[in-house]
């Protein structure tokens, strides 16, 4: 009895929140702030046992919904199934957010052609195909709000971080045309652009590393979370948490980019340098 | 020798502690002073090697003293659960399947917000979750020796805050010095709210232990070098582990005290905690709460 399908089941839609990368620091931030809200979720990333940790520690301290499925979304067959998955049990999404996103550390030519790949497909390839798919399961009734996770890495290009930061300024210009073309749906597109956020040791660890400019770029996980979802509610197109950060950008914006890259070259490069030697002691 | 002789001389054998947070600060110093008098302890710690040192350190100060320490990780709520059940099967196996108390130590400082993996604040997850769920699975433990307590170390910093209902994990606005007081409050209101559900004719008893300013490195643990000097600089002015252990060794074994209706302790002295942390109402929305975090609906009911 319990497994038919009654008719009136494909009619009743559910309304939910879909985050990808949902159990890294940023995604997990996110998961929490949205079930708090009471807001029910779908929640993705690659590994199930995190993922299950999580979806029933939130159904219990919030009693949400919370459905889950494990993917990579760096693999075309992986996200058929997922879509498959989505299709099959007629769920219906009111908001998207595109956490996952990867970066390997160190220069272009230290990077071995699969993790170059990987940027690539994850950051680029696998963010794009979820958001057209999910924009076709969206609930037709209510704003469809998108945000999609850049960085400030977006505004400049960075030595080091080469090809993250220009996946990252893809997904900015995509996120910002994007907003333009969905408006007649009654969607719209939130781009977040944080510095760098200190949700793991090694994170912190980096953090560190860059010394008071690090500290001064900071924000704690919890507020960027709070802050992005009123910003993605509100329909605005950037949002860019933190003082220091959106003067950062502002200042960026005014030096010629040449010059800009060379000074974020050098900032990095002894970053990278200090971290080495505090991991080497 | 004048503090000597506030430290009791009845012997503890035969009696069973369990203490977290027991390879170094206050936590070694309360399982030294224990095992010192005869006292089995069952440390917890979360480095091995730690464990093993500590275990040695007790094994040197009384030889004819039993230890045994387990590893978890208290951020990790399965962990609490497996150490209940690893604490559970050493008692079965000496045959005394009792245990006359709990410290509840283990406690963090965490300067930048960070999520457990059941997406919990890790400072609530580990000062206030933590023991909150080890308490209720060790309970019939405690509830079957003649005369138990459930001590947990709270701190003078809880005097600072009062809880933000709205937001108890500070997700939105957060601060490391005021998410670990936020949970040093928790702490008083767990006890409070314990032993209001226990009733008076429990054999258990819960006190929070307010330990002063402790030469302990709880602050230079992953927390930036500014965090480090500060830290260094006012542990200067405070009193040893070993001179605040005892007044959590007092809490732990003073028989007089077992009938005392004091919750907040100093230096083996009642003290009046702050009145957000004697609030009745706070305590059982704080308790309720916390049940739900850490799916332990219902578990101990009130006795009348």
């Amino acid at each position: 009895m319990a497994l038919m399908v009654l008719p009136e089941n494909r009619l009743r839609k559910k309304t939910l929140v879909a985050i990808t990368g949902a159990t890294g620091g940023l995604g997990k931030a996110f998961a929490v702030e949205c079930a708090s809200r009471g807001w029910d979720l779908f929640l993705t990333d690659l590994h199930p046992e995190p993922l299950e940790t999580l979806a029933e520690a939130l159904r219990h301290t919030y009693g949400v919904q919370v459905l889950t499925q494990v993917s990579d979304l760096t693999d075309p067959l992986s996200r058929a199934a997922l879509f498959d998955r989505i299709h099959r049990d007629h769920l219906r999404f009111w908001a998207l957010l595109n956490v996952a996103g990867i970066d390997f550390e160190g220069p272009f030519y230290e990077q071995s052609a699969q993790e170059i790949r990987t940027i690539i497909r994850l950051n680029i390839e696998g963010t794009l195909e979820v958001t057209h798919a999910l924009l076709e399961f969206r609930d037709p009734f209510v704003p469809f709000r998108i945000i999609n996770v850049a960085s400030l890495a977006a505004f400049s290009p960075m030595p080091v971080k080469a090809t993250y930061a220009a996946s990252k300024r893809f997904l900015l210009d995509f996120s910002l045309a994007l907003r333009e073309e969905v408006r007649p749906l009654g969607a719209t597109v939130t781009v977040l652009c944080p510095a760098g956020l200190p949700t793991t040791p090694g994170c912190i660890q980096a953090i560190e590393a860059q010394g008071w400019m690090g500290r001064m770029t900071t924000q704690n996980t919890g507020s960027v979370v709070y802050e992005t979802l009123n910003c993605a509610l509100a329909g605005r197109p950037v949002c860019i948490p933190g003082f220091a950060n959106r003067l950062l950008q502002v200042l960026g914006a005014l030096v010629p980019m040449s010059l800009a890259v060379r000074l974020v070259g050098l900032r990095w490069r002894s970053a990278q340098e200090k971290q080495r030697l505090a991991i080497s002691f | 020798m004048e503090k000597e002789r506030h430290t009791m001389n009845t012997s503890l054998s035969g009696k069973t502690y369990v203490i977290t947070g027991a390879t170094s600060g206050i936590g070694l110093a309360a399982a030294e002073i224990l095992a010192g008098q005869g006292a089995t302890i069952i440390g917890v710690g979360r480095s091995k090697e730690r464990c093993l040192e500590a275990e040695k350190r007790l094994h040197m100060l009384n030889p004819d003293a039993e230890s045994a320490f387990l590893l978890a990780d208290f951020s990790v709520q399965s962990q609490v659960r497996s150490l209940a059940a690893g604490i559970q099967d050493i008692l079965a196996s000496r045959g005394v399947p009792a245990l006359d108390g709990l410290l509840n130590n283990a406690g963090t400082f965490t300067y930048w917000f960070t999520l457990t993996p059941e997406g919990f604040e890790r400072t609530w997850a580990v000062n206030h979750l933590a023991p909150f769920l080890l308490t209720h699975e060790l309970l019939p433990l405690l509830q079957s020796a003649p005369c138990s307590r459930i001590v947990s170390v709270s701190s003078g910093s809880h005097y600072t805050v009062r809880l933000n209902w709205d937001d108890l994990q500070l997700r939105r606005r957060y601060n490391g010095l005021r998410a670990y007081a936020n949970t040093k409050l928790a702490n008083v209101l767990f006890s409070l709210e314990l032993n209001r559900r226990l009733g008076q004719a429990s054999n258990v008893r819960a006190f929070a232990a307010d330990p002063g300013l402790v030469k302990t490195d709880i602050a230079l643990k992953g927390t930036p070098a500014l965090v480090h000097w500060v830290w260094k600089w006012r542990r200067a002015g405070g009193i040893t582990p070993h001179e605040s252990a005892r007044g959590i060794v007092f809490l732990l074994t003073e028989p007089s005290i077992q009938d005392s209706p004091e919750i907040y302790w100093k230096h083996s002295q009642p003290k009046a905690a702050s009145r957000y942390a004697l609030d009745p109402v706070s305590a059982s929305r704080l308790w309720a709460i916390s049940e739900q975090m850490c799916s332990l609906e219902g578990r101990l009911q009130v006795e009348a």
